[in-house]
C-alpha cells in the first residue's frame, strides 16, 4: 500500500459570503482506513465532501486524495473515487441497468464489462426489475443503485454522504457488509451518517465537525474514553444548550 | 389562513425571483414592465374609444365581439401557461387542516395575478363607458361595475375549472401528448382561419350571434351598454349572474376533483414493462461510429430523451404544429409564388430547430436537474459531455427534418428530393450557430425541468430570452444564403455562401464550446445549485 494517505486535507476554508461552511479544516484520512465524518445538521459535512470530490472549489486550503493534488490532476483522481452523494445523480430516464452501464463506460470500461457488471450488481442489490425506469424507483432502491455505481470501476476510495438513508435494514446490512469487504481489500472510506451506532459499529477513525470546525477527532476508543458511547460524545460536544423544557406550552 | 396561505404563495415566489440573481430580478422587473405597459396601453385606447360619443354603433357593434375576445384569452390562458409556465399546485396544502373551500378560494384569489392585464382592459373599457353620455354616462355606476365584476368572476371560475381539468387530462400517460397538441392544434386553428380567409368571411355574420345577449359576453356587453333592445339590462344582468353561478359550480367540482386525482397512479409507467429489441439496436447505432465515454454519453441522451414526455411533446409539435403554422403561406403561395412557400420545408425544419431548443440544446442538462453532477464527477471532460448532446439534439433535429419531409410527401406538396437535401443541409448550418448559443446559455442559465410536467416551459426566462434575440442573428448567414440565390439568380452562389457560412458556424461553435467549457468550469457550483432546486411550497414551475 502507497505511503501518501487517502486523504489530506490542509486548512481548508470555504466561505458563502462572510459565514465560512468549512474554517481551516485539518484532516489526515489514512489508506485502508473506514472513516466517519459525524455533525450536526449545517455543520459542513456535505460542504466537505463536495470539496473532496471538486464539484466546490475551496475558498483556500490544499486537497490531496491518494497522494494526487486537486484540482491539478482531477480527471486522474475522479477514476479512482467511488461517490454516493446526498443529492441524487441518478439519471431517472434510465433503468438501473441502462444507468449502471453508463457508469461504467463513463469510467472506461468496456461495455461487454460495464454490462457484466452491471448484471452482477443489480442481482446483489436486488433490483432486478429490468424495465423500471429509475423514475419509479423508491428512495430506498434508489440508494442501493447510487451505492451499485460507486461500485462499478472498482475505486480506491468511497466518498458517501448518508448511504444507509431510507434502505431497509437488510439492503443496509448488505451495504454495510460490501464496505468492510472493500475496507478489507485496501480500499478507504469516508462517510458520513447521522445513524451514531452505524458509526460505531463500522469505522476505525471518527471527526466531529461543528460550525465547520473539527471539535474532536481520533480512533473510536480515543473518543469514547472507555466509558461513554460514541452518542454521548457526540451530544456533549455539538447538543448541548437545547433546552425544550423552557417552552412552557409544549408541556 | 387564507392570508397565511397568500403570504407563503408571495414570499415562494419572492425567493425564487431573487434567488437567480439581481440581473435575473432586474430581467423580470424589465418584462413586467414592458408586459403591463403594452396591456396599460391598451386599457387607455380601449378607454378612449368607448368614451367616443360619436362612435355609438361601432361600440355597440364591437363591444359585444371584444369581450367575447376577452373570454377567448382568458380561458386560452391555461393552455397558454400550461405550455409555458406558472402553475398552482393547492395540492400541497391538503396535509394542513384548511377547508376545501378556502382552497377554492385561494385558488380564485390566486389566479387573478395570472389574468391583471384583462383586468386592466376591463376597467379601461368600463371608465370609457362611463364617460360616455351616450350611454347613460354616470348615471351607470352601479350598473358597468357590476357587469365587470360578473364577467370577471364567471371568467375567473370557469378558467380554475378548465385549468385543473386540462392537467388531468395531461397527467395521463399514452394519451397526455395527443390531447396536449389537440389543444395546440385548437389553439392555432383561428388564425389558420384567418390566414386562409375563411373566417374572415364569417365574421360579419358572427357578429350578431356575439351580441345575442343569452350569451356571457354578450349579456355582459347588453348590461354595460344599458341596452334597451331584447332584453333589458337587469335581465342581462340575471343572466350573466346566471353563466357565473354555473361556472363556480363548474371550477369548483372541478377543483374538488383535482385535489383527489392521483396523478402518480396517472403517470405510473406502462412502458416499463415492455422490452423494445428495435429501439434498442437504434439507441446501439451511436456506438458503431464513436467511441466511448462520447457513445455512452449519446446513447444516454437518447434514450433519456425518447422516454421524456415534455420532449416528445415538443418534438411532435416541431413538424405538426411547424405544418399547421407554415401551411396556409404554402397553400397561398400555389397562387402567389412567396419566398416561404418555394423554400417551404427549409422554413419549417428551421422552425423545428428554434422549438428543439427549450427541451435539448438550450438548456442541455436541465432534464438531468442533481444527476447533472455525474459530468463533473466521472473522469470525462465537460467539452465532451456537451458534444455528446449536441450529437444526440442533432439526431433529433435531423429526424424532425425527416419527419417534416414524410409529411410534406404525404401531403403531396410537391416537395423535391433536391428541396429535402437543401433543408437538410441549411439546417445543420443554422444548427452550428445555435448549438454553440445553446451550449452557452446550458452552462451560464442552467434550470432544472420536469420530465414529466409536459405543460411546464424550457430553460430560464434569460436563457429563452437569449435564445430569442439571438435566433436571427444565428439565421442570418443562412439568409445571407438564400438572399444571394435571389439576387444573382445563381445556385453555385447560394452553395458558395453556404460553406463561407458553414465554415464561420464551425469557429463560432468551436469558440462557443472554449467560452462553455471554461463557464461550466468556473460555474460548476452554482450550475448544479440551479438544477437542484426543487419546487416551492405551492408555485409549481
Amino acid at each position: 500500500m502507497p505511503d501518501t494517505p487517502a486523504i489530506a486535507v490542509h486548512d481548508l476554508r470555504k466561505l458563502y459570503g462572510d459565514k465560512a461552511a468549512v474554517d481551516s479544516l485539518n484532516l489526515v484520512v489514512p489508506r485502508g482506513c473506514f472513516f466517519g465524518f459525524l455533525g450536526p445538521n449545517g455543520a459542513g459535512k456535505s460542504t466537505t465532501i463536495r470539496m473532496l470530490t471538486g464539484l466546490v472549489p475551496p475558498s483556500s486550503g490544499s486537497i490531496e486524495l491518494l497522494g494526487m493534488r486537486l484540482p491539478d490532476r482531477e480527471l486522474e483522481i475522479q477514476q479512482r473515487i467511488g461517490l454516493v452523494p446526498d443529492e441524487s445523480l441518478l439519471f431517472d430516464r434510465l433503468t438501473g441497468a441502462e444507468f449502471l452501464e453508463f457508469v461504467g463506460r463513463m469510467y472506461g470500461l468496456a461495455r461487454p464489462t460495464a454490462v457484466e457488471r452491471a448484471q452482477s450488481l443489480l442481482d446483489l442489490f436486488e433490483l432486478r426489475e429490468k424495465r423500471k425506469l429509475i423514475a419509479e424507483y423508491s428512495k430506498g432502491m434508489r440508494k442501493r443503485l447510487a451505492m451499485a455505481a460507486s461500485l462499478i470501476h472498482h475505486p480506491d476510495l468511497f466518498l458517501m454522504d448518508e448511504p444507509f438513508e431510507g434502505v431497509d435494514a437488510v439492503g443496509a446490512r448488505l451495504m454495510k457488509d460490501i464496505l468492510l469487504d472493500q475496507v478489507r481489500r485496501g480500499a478507504t472510506i469516508f462517510l458520513t451518517s447521522h445513524v451514531l451506532e452505524v458509526v460505531e459499529r463500522l469505522c476505525d477513525r471518527v471527526a466531529i465537525i461543528d460550525k465547520g470546525k473539527i471539535v474532536r477527532e481520533g480512533s473510536m476508543d480515543e473518543l469514547r474514553g472507555g466509558t461513554e458511547s460514541l452518542e454521548d460524545v457526540f451530544v456533549r460536544l455539538v447538543g448541548a444548550g437545547r433546552e425544550f423544557h423552557e417552552l412552557e406550552w409544549l408541556k | 389562513m387564507i392570508r397565511a396561505i397568500l403570504r407563503a404563495q408571495w414570499l415562494s415566489m419572492r425567493i425564487f425571483r431573487l434567488a437567480s440573481g439581481r440581473r435575473g430580478a432586474l430581467f423580470s422587473v424589465i418584462v413586467a414592465v414592458l408586459w403591463y405597459g403594452f396591456w396599460t396601453f391598451l386599457a387607455a385606447v380601449a378607454e378612449e374609444l368607448t368614451a367616443a360619443r360619436g362612435l355609438r354603433m361601432q361600440i355597440e357593434t364591437w363591444l359585444p365581439a371584444g369581450l367575447l375576445g376577452v373570454f377567448a384569452y382568458w380561458q386560452l390562458a391555461p393552455l397558454a401557461s400550461a405550455t409555458m409556465g406558472a402553475s398552482l399546485d393547492l395540492r400541497k396544502l391538503l396535509v394542513y387542516p384548511v377547508p376545501r373551500r378556502s382552497l377554492f378560494l385561494v385558488e380564485i384569489l390566486l389566479r387573478i395575478t395570472t389574468c391583471a392585464e384583462l383586468l386592466l382592459l376591463l376597467t379601461g373599457a368600463a371608465i370609457g363607458l362611463l364617460r360616455n353620455p351616450a350611454f347613460g354616462g354616470w348615471r351607470g355606476l352601479a350598473r358597468v361595475p357590476l357587469a365587470v365584476v360578473l364577467f370577471a368572476a364567471f371568467n375567473l371560475m370557469l378558467a380554475a375549472g378548465l385549468r385543473n381539468l386540462i392537467e388531468r387530462l395531461l397527467s395521463r400517460k399514452g394519451i397526455r401528448e395527443a390531447i396536449a397538441l389537440l389543444l395546440m392544434l385548437v389553439g392555432v386553428l383561428p388564425r389558420l382561419l384567418m390566414v386562409t380567409g375563411f373566417a374572415g368571411r364569417r365574421i360579419e355574420h358572427a357578429l350578431p350571434t356575439a351580441a345575442n345577449p343569452f350569451w356571457p359576453w354578450g349579456a355582459a356587453a347588453h348590461c354595460m351598454l344599458g341596452l334597451s333592445t331584447g332584453v333589458r339590462p337587469v335581465a342581462a344582468a340575471a343572466v350573466l349572474a346566471g353563466w357565473t353561478a354555473a361556472a363556480y359550480l363548474f371550477g369548483r367540482w372541478q377543483f374538488m376533483r383535482g385535489l383527489r386525482f392521483d396523478f402518480q397512479a396517472a403517470q405510473a409507467t406502462v412502458a416499463s414493462a415492455k422490452s423494445r429489441p428495435f429501439a434498442e439496436r437504434l439507441y446501439r447505432l451511436p456506438s458503431l461510429v464513436l467511441p466511448d465515454p462520447l457513445s455512452a454519453m449519446v446513447e444516454k441522451e437518447l434514450r433519456s430523451l425518447v422516454r421524456t414526455p415534455r420532449f416528445r411533446l415538443v418534438f411532435v409539435m416541431g413538424f405538426s404544429f411547424g405544418l399547421v403554422v407554415w401551411l396556409p403561406m404554402i397553400l397561398r403561395g400555389r397562387v402567389t409564388h412567396s419566398a416561404v412557400s418555394g423554400n417551404f420545408l427549409a422554413v419549417v425544419s428551421l422552425y423545428a430547430l428554434f422549438l428543439l431548443a427549450q427541451v435539448t440544446y438550450g438548456n442541455s442538462f436541465g432534464f438531468d436537474g442533481s444527476a447533472a453532477q455525474l459530468y463533473f464527477l466521472a473522469p470525462v471532460a465537460i467539452s465532451r459531455a456537451l458534444a455528446a448532446k449536441n450529437i444526440a439534439a442533432a439526431i433529433f433535429i435531423f429526424l424532425e427534418i425527416a419527419a417534416v419531409a414524410a409529411a410534406c410527401t404525404l401531403l403531396r406538396l410537391g416537395i423535391s428530393s433536391g428541396q429535402i437535401a437543401e433543408a437538410f443541409l441549411v439546417t445543420a448550418i443554422a444548427a452550428l450557430y445555435l448549438l454553440g448559443i445553446g451550449n452557452l446559455s446550458s452552462v451560464n442559465y442552467p434550470r432544472h425541468m420536469n420530465a414529466q410536467r409536459v405543460s411546464a416551459g424550457g430553460g430560464s426566462g434569460r436563457a429563452q430570452g437569449v435564445l430569442f434575440l439571438l435566433y436571427p442573428v444565428a439565421l442570418l448567414p443562412v439568409f445571407l444564403a438564400y438572399l444571394a440565390r435571389y439576387a444573382f439568380d445563381n445556385q453555385a452562389v447560394f452553395y458558395a455562401v453556404l460553406a463561407c457560412a458553414a465554415a464561420l458556424g464551425v469557429a463560432i461553435y468551436w469558440m462557443a464550446m472554449e467560452s462553455a467549457v471554461s463557464a461550466a468550469r468556473n460555474r460548476r457550483e452554482s450550475i448544479l445549485a440551479e438544477l437542484s432546486r426543487g419546487e416551492g411550497p405551492m408555485v409549481a414551475e
